[in-house]
């Protein structure tokens, strides 16, 4: 465990002294999307490796606290964090609404996936058609940048290497908050969920909070990832909440691996690199894509880190 | 008014057996081989460039170019099957996934050989007939019948064949059926690939009543869903019957409730009947 720790405090490290070696801002860039999708991808994971509830909710969350971010910033003028605040608020009190209803019900495995999906879908509607709040279709270009106040001086978030640093910060909050949760008695509550939902209930868990609690958290973070990415891309679209944003997710936790709180970020960082590294037309590129994504999912079952541990492991032995 | 109705009407409902057709599919590959195949709308999008494919460049006759193209999908649907989908049986993320992947491949392989540009095929069969006053085109007619014909055929053949039976004693208790001497992998993957024939037959009789882009099968496999979640999953006559009512509502729901918000009246049906009767409306008959 201790070097499992150790690991993971090294990588930390050298994200943090990369940029020292890595001047080239395109790098830098592709890393700071890398980051915010890992973002994304741990916080999905509590809610479905941790918890085994498999949500199709995640990009709405995401997309939600964007266009929140932006109405706060704009209509009530407050700065960016206020405003991110109150989009993650917002996103908790919608998320409480929607798995209040799913879990209520009982909704399980699929049918909780296709009920999330139907509320993503309506969310994603209302976006593309309240023209006058979203501007539709065509999406919010955002002018403003996040500026942060630190003892009389203030440091405006425009440069790459701010964002990278604001990024990773955020990534490191993101992975210290779940594991916070995963390694409490929260936790233990989740992996008796995830594991037998029926058993945890008759032995006095209350299954409905804790499945609503990570539903919460999970779906908060996403929304402070979508205040992050809008204001970093400088543009908001309803694309951010559709279907295919939630089987990225998807997909980044699977390639990673499920068991471990940081796995993820691996198949966000790879899946985020991989439409660089591999230099073809659109086309070609999107097919290559879901190749990689075909085999990662039958060759690999338990993600990169997952196999990776297992060959490290037995060549201990 | 009344007039408008009944033409939304009826128009949902050819509409319907086309995401009906879809629905069978769905169902069918969710009871015997436990995944959901998104991809379906991906071999319906093969199958409705099978057919356009064939008539509008080699000029052959609508009547075989639907056989020909619905063969064809069912043959990618074999590969896809023996290669990729035989490893996810039960595994229902995995499945997802898989044919998520494949409809990535699938969408730009055709985008990469026929462009984004839309294509139509002459109208096989023209004119059009008076159904309670309302005009509706021939071809459409026999679309909606040659799909509940299939839908029905293949209700029958599935009460009243060995290998329906099979297949029912399958989706019951799977051991049992496999300790009766059912060929559990044979069962499996001719189900699968039946599935996708479907899809391939409905993209080709698709292809003559609409335009065809790479980006058709999408929307149709979501709407598939809903109508085989609304039936309740593995109800064979449901899924026509989910599929219509899916169309119906759209098409109806259009003429008195914004028309921006047409994909929102089958969701929130959806949510409804989930939380409601998650066994779908005609649980406990088959």
């Amino acid at each position: 465990m201790s070097r499992n720790v150790l690991a993971q405090c090294a990588l930390a490290l050298a994200a943090v002294a990369l940029p020292v070696f890595v001047k080239n801002d395109v790098v830098l860039t592709i890393l700071v999307f890398s980051f915010l999708a890992s973002i994304l991808a741990v916080s999905f994971n509590l809610i479905f490796g941790i918890t085994g509830q498999l949500s199709m909710f995640h990009a709405a969350a995401f997309g939600i606290g964007a266009y929140a971010t932006y109405i706060a910033m704009h209509d009530l003028a407050v700065s960016f964090w206020t405003a991110s605040a109150l989009a993650a608020a917002f996103v908790v009190m919608v998320s409480l609404v929607i798995g209040a209803i799913c879990f209520r019900f009982r909704l399980k495995a699929f049918y909780f996936a296709v009920v999330t999906l139907a509320f993503a879908e309506m969310a994603r509607l209302v976006v593309v058609n309240w023209y006058s709040v979203t501007n539709g279709t065509l999406g919010i270009n955002l002018s403003q940048r996040p500026v942060l106040a630190v003892l009389g001086r203030s440091i405006t978030f425009e440069s790459t290497l701010s964002w990278y640093y604001l990024a990773l910060l955020a990534l490191f909050a993101t992975i210290l908050v779940c594991g916070r949760c995963v390694d409490s008695w929260m936790g233990r509550c989740f992996a008796a969920i995830r594991l037998n939902d029926e058993l945890g209930d008759a032995l006095g868990i209350n299954i409905f909070r804790y499945k609503l609690l990570a539903f919460g958290i999970g779906n908060m973070l996403a929304a402070f990832a979508g205040a992050l990415y809008a204001y970093f891309l400088g543009s908001i679209q309803p694309a951010y909440l559709s279907v295919g944003q939630s089987l990225a997710i998807i997909a980044m936790v699977l390639l990673g691996g499920q068991r471990r709180v940081a796995a993820p970020v691996v198949g966000a960082i790879f899946l985020t690199l991989l439409p660089h590294i591999i230099d073809l037309s659109a086309e070609m590129r999107a097919v290559v894509h879901g190749a990689i994504l075909i085999f990662a999912i039958l060759l690999l079952p338990k993600g990169i880190v997952g196999t990776v541990e297992t060959w490290v492991r037995r060549r201990a032995a | 008014m009344p007039q408008i109705v009944l033409g939304q009407l009826l128009n949902g409902a050819i509409v319907g057996t086309l995401y009906g057709i879809l629905a069978l599919g769905v169902t069918l590959t969710f009871s015997i081989t436990g995944i959901v195949n998104f991809a379906l709308g991906a071999f319906m999008m093969t199958g409705a460039y099978g057919t356009w494919y064939l008539t509008s460049v080699h000029g052959v006759p609508y009547g075989l170019a639907v056989p020909l193209a619905t063969l064809g999908t069912a043959v990618i649907g074999l590969v896809a099957d023996r290669a990729l989908f035989r490893f996810t049986r039960n595994d229902l993320i995995n499945g997802l996934l898989v044919s998520i992947g494949l409809i990535g491949v699938f969408d730009n392989v055709t985008l990469m050989i026929w462009t984004s540009t839309p294509h139509t095929i002459d109208v096989p069969v023209g004119g059009s007939v008076a159904v309670f006053g309302v005009y509706l085109p021939r071809m459409k007619l026999i679309v909606c019948a040659v799909l509940a014909a299939v839908v029905g055929a293949t209700y029958f053949a599935l009460r009243h064949t060995w290998a329906g039976r099979a297949a029912h004693s399958y989706a019951q208790a799977p051991e049992a059926a496999e300790l009766m001497g059912v060929r559990t992998e044979f069962l499996q993957s001719s189900v699968f690939v039946y599935s996708t024939a479907l899809a391939g037959l409905g993209g080709a009789l698709y292809a003559s009543l609409y335009s065809i882009d790479p980006t058709i099968g999408g929307p149709f496999v979501l709407k598939a869903i809903e109508g085989a979640i609304l039936a309740g999953i593995g109800s064979v006559l449901g899924a026509l019957i989910g599929g219509i009512i899916l169309g119906v509502t759209e098409s109806v729901g259009a003429l008195f409730l914004p028309l921006s918000f047409g994909n929102a009246y089958g969701l929130v049906f959806l949510v409804l009947i989930l939380l409601f009767r998650p066994n779908g409306l005609f649980a406990g008959r088959r």
